[in-house]
This record gives structure tokens, sequence and C-alpha cells, in this order.
């Protein structure tokens, strides 16, 4: 696993890097918040270690950055003042969790395996039923053959899955899928649900969707 | 040395054009009763000297005009119809079936069983029946071709794919074909997406038309 690590003191960037390293981890050393920007937009990590009080451009400032460049790589803020303030800008700018200083590395190595844990598994697991693959990773559904879903099609397909046979109703697929679209009406599910029917059907899939916008959707075999 | 076809020649032409009119003719009846055209566009070759030649020695036949217009080798007419739709495909398979002397021998289904490279397309071998007399010195003639049938997106991925396979010397092979399959399940997927659109604005006008 690659973290990048933001810190300007020497001495305990060193230290943390040497930890981090003998845990397994490789590391990359920012000096300074624009040098966390730079390599963030040039490498992928799985997790990074901010200080907050940085030359150039503060931890702060570098983490807004990161995640307007949509970078959701988690984050644990490391603050020398444990004033609550500090905490809650640190956690609003979208750190996940933060250290204050003085810490033990032993807490930080623990705080790091929580949140590559979180981040990981959902990433990766392929989710089957009947005979479907879908891989989230490459937004692949496979079955006799294979085709590419858009990402919301993934999303509508877990939803669909995950629901073990019960029915969901179109508010309920719409809260869930287009929340965050204010320019859309609820009759998007119909034309996604649609969208779906005829790409399980393309690769040859053993499930079908039923329903109706007003009565909600199934999965299920046959 | 002669051309394969030999004193066939005009009449392969012959079966060509005669197959070509055939498939224009019923889709300019379906745009004339005011229908949506079931194709784009079609294309057609006779398999070239070289290949022909290539092909029945490859299959241990004997290289002459008689049996490169047998029923062994059924591609010396080879014609590619291109639809915007998936479900034109469909159409177009059936009005093939209904054509005069024409027989559909054998079909691969390429859409369904997409080859592991990603190439997609459905493709017919025909019998078509002509006034004239064939190679075996019949009369009615019995002649044969194959028709590839695909859609727009599908023909520009297979043209695509096609560069790689004459390039030999091709570095990251392995990484372009595994690119080339991903675009053609990306390509069918918006294929299926047209489609499903295309169904829904059909089912717009009849809703409109029932008022």
């Amino acid at each position: 696993m690659k973290i990048l690590l933001a810190e300007d003191e020497t001495d305990l960037a060193n230290a943390i890097k040497a930890l981090l390293i003998h845990s397994g981890y490789s590391v990359d050393l920012a000096e300074d918040g624009q040098y966390a920007v730079d390599f963030a937009a040039q490498n992928g990590y799985d997790a990074m270690v901010f200080d907050i009080m940085m030359p150039r451009k503060d931890g702060l400032e570098a983490l807004r950055e990161i995640r307007a460049a949509g970078d959701t790589t988690p984050v644990i803020m490391l603050t020398a003042k444990s004033e609550i303030e500090d905490r809650i800008t640190g956690l609003d700018s979208g750190a996940d969790d933060y250290l204050t200083k003085p810490f033990a590395m032993a807490e930080l190595l623990a705080r790091l395996r929580a949140m590559t844990r979180r981040a990981r598994p959902e990433a990766a697991s392929v989710i089957t039923y009947a005979n479907i693959e879908v891989d989230p990773s490459s937004s692949e559904l496979r079955a006799v053959n294979s085709i590419s879903l858009a990402f919301k099609e993934l999303k509508l397909l877990e939803l669909l899955v995950k629901a073990e046979g019960k029915v969901i109703t179109t508010e309920e697929i719409y809260d869930r899928i287009w929340q965050d679209d204010p320019d859309t009406s609820t009759k998007i599910v119909l034309m996604y649900i649609s969208y779906l029917k005829n790409k399980l059907r393309s690769v040859g899939a053993s499930c079908v969707i039923t329903g109706s916008p007003e009565s909600g959707y199934t999965l299920t075999e046959g | 040395m002669e051309n394969i076809y030999g004193q066939y020649k005009e009449r392969v032409e012959g079966v060509m054009d005669d197959l070509l009119y055939k498939l224009n003719g019923y889709n300019n009846d379906i745009i004339n009763a005011g229908g949506d055209p079931v194709f784009d566009h079609i294309s057609a070759r006779i398999k070239s000297d070289r290949s022909m030649r290539e092909k029945l020695a490859r299959l241990g036949l004997a290289v002459t005009p008689e049996m490169a217009l047998s029923e062994n080798v059924h591609d010396a007419v080879g014609v590619r119809i291109v639809t915007c739709f998936i479900d034109d495909i469909f159409e177009n398979i059936k009005q093939i079936r209904a054509l005069k002397g024409v027989t559909v021998l054998e079909e691969k289904d390429y859409l369904t069983n997409a080859k592991p490279n990603g190439y997609r397309s459905y493709h017919l071998i025909i019998s078509i029946e002509e006034p004239f007399e064939d190679a075996a010195g019949a009369t009615p003639g019995m002649w044969y071709a194959e028709i590839q049938l695909r859609t727009i997106a599908m023909d520009s991925w297979a043209a695509l794919e096609h560069r790689l396979k004459y390039k030999k010397q091709i570095s990251d092979t392995a990484l372009i074909v595994a690119e080339l399959k991903r675009v053609a399940d990306e390509l069918a997927s918006c294929d299926v997406s047209m489609q499903t659109i295309r169904d829904m604005i059909k089912e717009i006008k009849h809703e409109d038309s029932a008022c």
C-alpha cells in the first residue's frame, strides 16, 4: 500500500517515514502542502497523512485542493494544536480522521489500518447473482457475454442485487442514486431500468427485472 | 494466370448485383411505405483472386473456378449490411428470409455470443437462385453468398480491430487487445442504450396517436 506523507519537520517526517516503510508501506514524502498537491495529482495513494502547519500551502488548503480535484483517498490530519476548532475545520475540509501531536506511532498505524480497511473491500468485490457477475472496478456486467455499464446503471444493479428479491420503489431508487442531481425527475428511474433490462438480456443473463414505476422493481431469477 | 472465377466472373458479379438489388428493394419498399430505413448502408465485394486461392488451398480443395463457386465455399460474394440500431439487424434477417429465391443455409449469432476479442456481428450464409447456369452446370443456377449484419458501432470497431491483425510488429499487443475488448463492450452498451431510447420514443408516438 502506498502512503503520501506531508510533513515539513524533517526529523518527525523521517521518523514517520521509516516507521511506515518498516510496517510494509511504500511512502512518498512531501515537504510542504504544494508538493503534496503535486504528488496527489500524479500518483494514486491508499491513504494520506497531512500535517496542518506547513510552509507555502498548509495541510488544510492542500486537502481542499485535492478533494476539489475529485480525489477521495482517506486522509489523516496531524495537528499540533488540540483545539476543537482545528479538528472541525480539518474534518470539514475533507479529512477522514485526525491525530493530535504528540501521538503514539502505534496509534497512527492503527488508524491507517482502520481507514484503508474501510476504503478497500467496496472497491474490489465482484457481485454475483444468478449467472451474472458485476465487476464494479471495471463497470463490467458478465454472463454468457459481457457489456460495460454506465456508473448509474452499475449503482442501480448493485441496489437491486442487494435487495435480495425485495421490491424497491421508484422513490427509493431515485433517492439513493439521483440524490445529488437536482435537475432530474423520478422518470429517469424508468429510463435506467429499461437500459438495465436490455443490457441484462444482451449478455444472456438468467435474471430479469420485473415491476413498474408504480409498484417498484425487483430482480428475480428466471 | 487466369482469374480464379474464370469464365464465371461476370456471372458472379451478376449474383452480387442481384443480391444488392433485392436488399435495396425491401429497404426502399419500407421507406416508401413511410417507415424508417432498416439499414444505413450496404457494401459488397467479390473475394479477391488471391484470397480465394489461399482459402481453397487452406481447405485442401482444388483451386478451380468450379470449386470456388461450389457449396463448399460460400463467400465468393460477400455483403455487409450496416444498421443504425440493433433491432434493425433482426428486421433485415426477417426481410432476407422472405426474399424469393433466397434460402438461409447457416447463421452465426456473434451478437448474443460475442467472440472473446469483443467482435460482434450476425453472419448468414445464403443460397440464391439465378436464371442463369451455375458453375456445376445447373439451370436455374444455385449461387452462394455470405451476409454480415452489424451496427455502425460494431462496424467501426471491426475496422479498427482489422488494423491490428495486419500489424505483426506492434508493441503492447496485449494492452491493445485488452483495450479493444473493453471498447467493444462499451460500444455494445451504447448500442443497447440507443435501442432502448428508440423504443421509448416509439412508445411515446403510440401514446400520442392513441389520444
